[in-house]
């Protein structure tokens, strides 16, 4: 789930923490420039592991900065494709399951990667699935006794698999001028999209709520065993 | 700023869950040595407003993902909270006979499977590459996790105090063959005094031959 990133950059240090070791300056600096930030095709910051290497501090012509060049390691989130995590379930709509880690949230299980056959029940605001069940379109799931149906609640526990990760670089773009007129961006639903986002997958055996599959494992906790 | 390898190593959740032990205790202890710094200057009516220079702050992000990581890598539905890294060495030890890849280890490690179920969902092709060791293998799965869950709960007891921490990691860094993470200013054997001395200020510039390029490769 996590990885380590090998990272070359120059910090510039304020002269108000001269007095702290400069590794510890240089670290604190790093970790407010890079924490809880996507850096695009690596994935989402965490904290910064170590310093491998620090270039002697330089200053510049202009300002009072001691400025590092910097090779470091950094941990990063980012799981890797056919990874199986665990994660909470956050909401569900029609188009699918979102399902979230607490510190990171965008992970969406589109409506195709969950088992079947499964479908959207507008009351409960949840999708359910039935297992071993012969039918296939939506209306005649929904006439199922709501008894015989697994359903996947908000804030379950569930099992996912990564199937594949997006990276969008929000670009602003060059700036457009009609008849010498500069126009502002247009800030439509372009702009929305999560710098980093999951598509996972419950399709298989051994994923979904982890109470579905908890039937052959010892229960330390006397947590429910709901069976599927 | 370039990025050089963006992958460079794997991490378990339980090394990752101990460095950010590490860095909130940190930072619990320089809040600590701010506020008695704030009540000392209060006392004496020598403080100047603002001035906290010799106390590093830290950043918020680094806060937020560091409490949210917390939170989500000690709940109670991941193993990772109780296991300690003689554990996972072990583990990984015991893992050894079975061929499984890089991954699918780490993956034991990060998720604990106890069922042949769980054990499906990580391996691939398991009937063809285990088959009848499966049952050894989670066997040997549980047994260990059983004993570290024992074992951790006796020393997480006592070490739940945040400096605590530190003393079941400092000890035995060496975990699934990743680096081991030594205090950062080890690094500095040979910069430190680089370092030190370069911190003056470079008054001596004619105006000409600044140290103002800083894109210059190092002579």
């Amino acid at each position: 789930m996590f990885q380590l990133a090998i990272i070359k950059d120059t910090i510039p240090i304020h002269p108000q923490h001269f007095a702290v070791p400069p590794s510890e300056a240089i670290t604190a600096e790093l970790n407010k420039k890079y924490a809880n930030r996507v850096l695009h095709e690596v994935g989402l910051c965490i904290s910064v592991f170590d310093l491998a290497d620090v270039g002697e501090g330089r200053v510049r012509y202009g300002d009072g900065f001691l400025w590092y060049k910097v090779t470091f390691r950094m941990v990063v989130f980012r799981p890797f494709v056919s990874e199986v995590v665990a994660a909470k379930v956050k909401s569900s709509d029609e188009d699918g399951i979102r399902v979230s880690m607490g510190f990171f949230d965008d992970m969406y299980i589109p409506a195709i990667y969950l088992p079947q056959p499964s479908a959207f029940d507008p009351n409960e605001r949840a999708h359910f699935w039935l297992p071993d069940s012969p039918l296939k379109s939506t209306t005649d799931l929904l006439d199922t006794p709501t008894s015989e149906r697994m359903y996947i609640d908000t804030n379950e526990v569930v099992c996912v698999r990564v199937e594949q990760d997006e990276f969008y670089d929000d670009e602003p773009g060059p700036i457009k001028v009609v008849e010498g007129v500069i126009q502002e961006a247009d800030k439509g639903l372009g702009s929305k999209r999560p710098p980093y986002s999951i598509v996972c997958s419950i399709a298989e055996q051994g994923l979904g709520p982890i109470v579905w599959w908890s039937g052959a494992q010892v229960v330390e906790d006397g947590e429910g065993m709901e069976e599927g | 700023m370039e990025v050089v390898n963006a992958r460079a190593a794997l991490l378990s959740n339980f090394e990752v869950l101990s460095l950010l032990k590490e860095l909130e205790s940190d930072h619990l202890a320089r809040t600590k040595t701010i506020q008695r710094i704030k009540k000392e200057e209060e006392a004496n009516g020598t403080g100047v407003p603002g001035n906290h220079g010799a106390v590093l702050e830290t950043s918020e992000n680094l806060r937020t993902i560091e409490v949210e990581a917390i939170g989500y890598l000690g709940a109670d539905y991941l193993p990772t909270s109780k296991q300690t890294s003689e554990g996972i060495t072990k583990l990984v030890k015991a893992l050894e006979p079975y061929n499984l890849t890089k991954a699918e280890k780490l993956q034991i490690v990060n998720l604990a499977p106890t069922s042949p179920v769980e054990l499906y969902v990580i391996v691939e092709e398991l009937e063809d590459r285990l088959g009848d060791r499966m049952e050894g293998l989670l066997e040997r799965i549980q047994s260990i996790q059983g004993e570290i869950s024992s074992s951790a709960s006796a020393g997480t007891a006592a070490a739940t105090a945040a400096a605590g921490v530190n003393g079941i990691v400092g000890e035995d860094p060496q975990v699934i063959g990743s680096v081991s993470w030594d205090n950062p200013t080890d690094d500095f054997g040979e910069d430190a005094d680089a370092i030190y001395d370069e911190e003056m200020f470079d008054d001596s510039g004619e105006g000409v031959g600044v140290e103002g390029d800083l894109d210059l490769e190092d002579d």
